[in-house]
């Protein structure tokens, strides 16, 4: 997540241990040299752009251009009206689709790390192999199930748990549906390393003195695995705000997201000083929402190893 | 901008969605965009020294017979690029990453903002002969005396629907809103996502003209949308299989994607709404900086023959300029009437939108509100 590559002298310096940090010049020289690399990548393709999109926010809009200057007009059209509810409804889209995606997430997680036993790589291979492949084809998949007399009507009809035909695609529930699908595997994996790094003896302790099951997961489990929980928000909350393809393939187009609204504004009105000023909105929420985790995950350095 | 389909005959592929929305998903031309107009020049075939052509296009918007055809009498061939909106187009023209290409296929709704912008170069016609194709897409408002376009292909913005579903004949924009509003048809209804589209039924049902329109007219009429917007199931693509197997029974479309459902259930029925409806053209244009331009008229004076006309008809499913290409297709082909949108199109109840950027905004923006109202 760094934005500046960091030069640890203490990793994988070929015959140097964790203590020998002080390196010959040529050879720092070197590293520097390799690091440059991505860090020069990053600011050209990375943060140039987004100096573009920050200086473009306080500019007026001409059609299809920009003219540089310093107003705050298009933060008062983003932070208004139809724009600020737009705003505030995809913050509270993507922290309930992120919430029910932890919730489905733990328990898998769990049970992989605790009772999967010699499966649980397997099982991380099925979960893991699937998000390798091209995300539109996954997410039109569910097009597939989820139409008029596909596989899920078929199913639940046979079941007698639904009547006749379904009708979820285009709904709200399609969407949250493919957004929980598609942020699944991210928010398994840091939920997995977690709990699996939690030393059974803690379990054990907490048992013999007398706390039940649920008083351990409780008081034990749960707090040894904040770190991992907050990861699995950041990791899928934070692309959920910007999501605009589940919407649009799963959901009709229906309640626009702020996705859809920047990518309008850029593509269709050509007005890139708006579009500008709501992406910049965006990554506000996205930066408070990283630095209010980033205080969470700090635990991860007191998971013992 | 959903309302081509590409439809090859007897293509037994899922044509769920146009090539407009399909490409816009992939959400790659903004930053491609961004990343091109840091670094002019770099991406396209050499283009110095005669014998290339780079062709801008929708994908798929050639028929490859014909281009396979043409680089083997001229030893060109073209080099095509593609591009999935207007606004990418017009984009990609406007920065310094537009410098090379020759050929440009641009709506009718963009014409007139691409060539005040002096982004392409009249057409010259002593170059060319434009009396084989159909008058009537000639001329036109949106680029009077086609100066700077050639109409390629075209088609009309219309209504597919379930006569038994819905219940009632549709003949006008109005009886599609009161259609829409019933129980067991709300709720399975299909609206365009482009803003003049879904405005414009009620602007022409007023009598207004959606090129003349105010912004408060705009905004009046959007709020009539944006009542109906609760019955709306989706602005997305329209899938043809959604018609088929009853998810949908009333949707604004296109002839090409209706003629697509109606293959799959022929109880559907199409037609164009009155008091107005739309007509849009797809028109070859050249950019002001073309370089190849001897190629360029060369390649046009191709395209227009009839034959190439009828092998591009055949392949994109919309039907091309020449006149009288009715007559000229292959007797077999199925449903031909609805390729020209119905028997009795008549012309002059069809209107053209023009990008003008006073309103544009007013109506994406109102757009944004309506689909935003249609689930909350």
């Amino acid at each position: 997540m760094s934005a500046n590559p960091p030069i640890d002298a203490t990793v994988a310096h070929p015959g140097g241990g964790r203590a020998n940090a002080r390196r010959a010049a040529p050879a720092r020289w070197v590293d520097h040299g390799f690091a440059a690399v991505p860090t020069l990548w990053l600011a050209l393709f990375f943060l140039a752009p987004l100096g573009f999109t920050v200086v473009y926010s306080f500019g007026n809009s001409l059609f299809g251009a920009v003219e540089l200057g310093l107003t705050l007009k298009n933060y008062q059209t983003a932070l208004s009206g139809f724009y600020l509810t737009t705003f505030l409804r995809t913050v509270q889209f993507a922290v309930t689709a992120s919430a029910l995606c932890l919730i489905v997430a733990f328990p898998v997680a769990y049970f992989i790390a605790r009772k999967a036993g010699r499966f649980r790589t397997l099982a991380l291979v099925l979960i893991l192999v699937p998000y390798f492949s091209s995300f539109l084809v996954r997410v039109m998949s569910w097009q597939i199930l989820l139409a008029r007399g596909g596989v899920i009507e078929t199913i639940l009809n046979f079941l007698h748990l639904h009547d006749g035909p379904l009708d979820l695609l285009d709904t709200k529930t399609a969407v949250f549906i493919g957004m929980v699908y598609t942020y699944l595997p991210i928010a398994i994996v840091p939920l997995f390393v977690v709990l699996d790094r939690i030393p059974g003896p803690l379990l054990e302790a907490s048992r013999d003195l007398g706390a039940s099951r649920w008083q351990t997961f409780y008081a034990v489990t749960l707090p040894l695995a904040r770190p991992g929980i907050a990861t699995a928000v950041l990791l899928t909350a934070v692309p959920m705000l910007g999501e605009m393809v589940i919407p649009r393939l799963l959901g009709g187009s229906r309640g626009v997201l702020m996705g859809q609204a920047i990518q309008s504004q850029y593509m269709q009105s050509q007005n890139y000083a708006l579009g500008s000023a709501m992406a910049v909105l965006v990554l506000i929420a996205v930066a408070i929402l990283v630095a209010a985790l980033a205080r969470l995950t700090k635990g991860f350095a007191t998971v013992p190893a | 901008m959903t309302r081509h389909l590409l439809l090859p005959q007897g293509s037994a592929k899922r044509t769920g969605f146009s090539r407009r929305s399909m490409l816009g998903l992939l959400g790659a031309a903004p930053a491609a965009l961004a990343i091109q107009s840091a670094f002019p020049g770099s991406a396209l075939a050499e283009s110095a020294g005669g014998g290339a052509l780079n062709v801008f296009s929708w994908p798929n918007y050639f028929s490859n017979d014909s281009l396979a055809e043409y680089a083997r009498k001229s030893g060109v061939t073209p080099n095509i690029t593609s591009y999935d909106s207007n606004e990418t187009l017009f984009a990609k023209l406007n920065s310094p990453a537009g410098a090379d290409f020759d050929l440009v296929i641009p709506s009718s709704s963009w014409i007139k903002q691409m060539a005040d912008r002096g982004l392409l170069q009249e057409i010259d016609h002593s170059r060319l002969n434009l009396a084989s194709l159909d008058q009537s897409l000639l001329n036109r408002d949106y680029d009077p005396g086609n100066k700077y376009s050639i109409p390629k292909d075209w088609g009309v913005l219309g209504v597919v629907y379930d006569p038994e579903a819905v219940g009632a004949e549709i003949k006008t924009w109005q009886d599609f809103l009161d259609a829409g509003a019933k129980p067991g048809v709300s709720g399975k209804v299909r609206l365009s996502d482009s803003g003049w589209e879904t405005i414009g039924m009620s602007l022409w049902t007023h009598g207004k003209d959606w090129n003349k329109a105010t912004e408060a007219e705009i905004r009046a009429a959007g709020e009539e949308i944006k009542a109906f917007a609760k019955h709306v199931k989706t602005f997305a693509g329209l899938d043809p299989n959604q018609l088929a197997n009853g998810a949908i029974v009333l949707a604004q479309t296109n002839q090409g994607t209706a003629r697509a459902a109606i293959a799959l259930n022929p109880k559907l029925k199409f037609v164009v709404p009155g008091p107005m409806s739309e007509l849009w053209v797809d028109n070859y244009a050249i950019p002001a900086k073309a370089p190849n331009l001897d190629q360029v008229y060369d390649f046009l004076a191709y395209q227009l023959e009839p034959e190439v006309q009828i092998s591009e008809t055949q392949y994109i499913g919309f039907p091309a300029a020449l006149a009288g290409l009715r007559d000229k297709l292959p007797a077999d082909t199925k449903n031909v009437d609805l390729i020209f949108g119905g028997k009795d199109l008549d012309f002059d109840k069809l209107t053209s939108f023009v990008v003008d950027p006073a309103t544009i905004g007013v109506y994406l923006e109102v757009q944004t509100e309506i689909q935003a109202a249609a689930g909350g």
